[in-house]
């Protein structure tokens, strides 16, 4: 499932003033990339996330999905947010079960075995009848992650999943997601501020500028790191190289970006 | 005890109320026997209890309390079955709020007692004015009590339904009416309480039966006690139905409260 956008922009309407939130933007994702967007808050790339995902609309140009051009939501491409969205009147297996409940053709066994797989690759096992308010903040978004991976998208799209997660927490779910990723394969759009998250999990990061979003740099780090990832990469020298050099062209972005504000 | 916003253990608060309530019987009852104030304005504690069983012994008052709690129930049933499916409808879809809200904002701001005569006038001094009064009162805040809270429904979850692959009536059935009933609930049990206000303006002025009726018609005689004892057992009853919605509430949406 290769995922395309050509020269997609997004301008909110306001009243009396325009924003331009994104500049035309085209990109390619192939099969299986997790691809990670890294930006200054509010840059807009998260709107470029949802346009993908069909919860906005673009400006001007197309998304297709190996040819077959995309508008409004659907099972398609499946979304994890930044707040806990799991559903605190369902329990964890209930969640992950509103995942297949608009898919067609399965059976209650086969949906009974996907639910305790799903549950048992986030590791929630023994929770399965736990509601969503007595677990913790890790847990509900893990739930999330699962309920997401229920529905079988073909597009997987993160908006700063583990944002409101401790570090060790965080660590532990980025582990998870790699792991997960390599086990189901699906192409990913993952949407963060923390440069080590964006580098550690990626196979390909894409740098966007201050608002309105254009992009910056597009660095395969697959070439430079590896397909292998696990937490002690961050010590690595390679790792350490491109962490240094994904932050200064962040600081310089910054840096333009206020003198830019200034000078308005 | 006197702690700046602090909590008290469960104990004093129990004895703490009880004590409210026991001075307020007190001061009434001395002032009953005092004779500041004639027996026939104040009657004693105890004589509205004792007026209270003789309305079940000597004047059936039991079948008039079924009858104003079925009309009650029927007129907020009513207003329910109307206001829920719109409310969604109005949060869902801007032009059916565009379209309704004006409209009902205007109706909420009339007085409903002013609109008891034309009722009259409508329907007729039988039982289908008082319904009417009753769903006058309660289905115009309802239905935007309802928009309300399915407006306040995380958009998240909203978009999560659609990108699971839900439709729109999907996600309104799965997502947001699930994810609102708590607050519904808690609005119904609220707007159950108005229809018993308006239950008795409506008995008061045309009915010849109901717990308004009956406490309308003893006023006549100046029969205080019993006035009072009926006026005590509307309590009774609004405070029984409150309770049992908090109950219901409490078991049916436990996953709220958290550890």
């Amino acid at each position: 499932m290769t995922l395309t956008l050509e020269t997609v922009s997004k301008t909110f309407r306001g009243d009396g003033r325009d924003v331009e939130a994104v500049t035309p933007i085209s990109l390619t994702i192939e099969t299986g990339q997790i691809v990670t967007f890294l930006g200054p808050s509010g840059c807009g790339k998260t709107t470029l996330m949802r346009m993908v995902g069909g919860l906005e609309t673009p400006t001007a140009g197309t998304i297709t999905l190996d040819g077959a051009r995309l508008t409004g939501p659907d099972r398609r491409r499946g979304m994890v947010f930044q707040s806990y969205s799991a559903f605190p009147w369902l329990t964890v297996a209930g969640n992950i079960r509103m995942g297949l409940k608009y898919r067609s053709g399965l059976t209650e066994a086969e949906q009974s075995e996907i639910v305790s797989d799903l549950i048992e690759t986030v590791g929630l096992k023994g929770f399965d009848d736990s509601y969503t308010n007595r677990i913790s903040g890790g847990m509900r978004q893990r739930v999330a992650i699962a309920r997401t991976l229920a529905a079988d998208p073909d597009v997987l799209l993160m908006d700063e999943p583990f944002g409101a997660l401790d570090a060790l927490t965080r660590e532990h779910l980025q582990t998870k997601l790699m792991e997960i990723n390599r086990r189901a394969g699906k192409t990913t759009i993952f949407v963060t501020h923390d440069v080590e998250e964006a580098i550690l999990i990626a196979h390909r990061l894409v740098i966007f500028s201050a608002r309105p979003a254009r992009i910056l740099e597009d660095i395969d780090v697959g070439a430079k790191l590896g397909e292998a990832r696990e937490q002690s990469l961050r010590d690595a020298p390679d790792f350490l190289d491109l962490r240094r050099h994904v932050q200064t062209v962040i600081r310089a972005e910054f840096a333009r970006a206020q003198t830019d504000a200034e000078h308005v | 005890m006197f702690g700046f916003r602090t909590t008290l253990p469960r104990q004093t608060e129990i004895a703490l109320g009880l004590a409210g309530l026991l001075a307020f019987f007190a001061l009434w009852h001395v002032t009953a026997v005092s004779g500041w104030v004639k027996p026939q304005f104040l009657p004693t504690p105890w004589a509205v209890v004792e007026a209270f069983g003789r309305l079940f012994t000597e004047r059936n008052f039991a079948v008039d309390i079924l009858i104003s709690v079925g009309r009650v129930w029927l007129a907020f049933l009513l207003s329910v079955l109307i206001a829920v499916p719109l409310g969604l409808l109005m949060s869902c879809y801007r032009a059916v709020g565009a379209f309704v809200e004006p409209f009902i904002d205007f109706i909420r701001y009339l007085p409903v007692p002013a609109m008891v005569p034309l009722l009259i006038i409508w329907f007729g001094v039988g039982e289908a004015s008082k319904i009417a009064v009753l769903w006058m009162g309660t289905f115009f805040q309802l239905v935007l009590l309802i928009a309300d809270d399915t407006k306040r429904v995380p958009a998240e979850y909203i978009e999560t339904g659609f990108t699971l692959g839900a439709n729109q009536w999907q996600v309104i059935r799965d997502i947001i009416t699930p994810a609102a009933l708590p607050s519904m609930v808690d609005n119904l049990r609220i707007s159950l309480g108005w229809c018993w206000t308006y239950l008795i303006i409506a008995e008061i002025v045309a009915a010849s039966s109901g717990v308004g009726h009956v406490i309308w018609s003893l006023r006549r005689f100046v029969k205080t006690p019993e006035v009072m004892a009926g006026i005590v057992a509307i309590g009774i009853v609004g405070l029984l139905t409150d309770q049992a919605f908090r109950y219901v509430h409490r078991r049916r949406f436990h996953y709220q409260d958290t550890q």
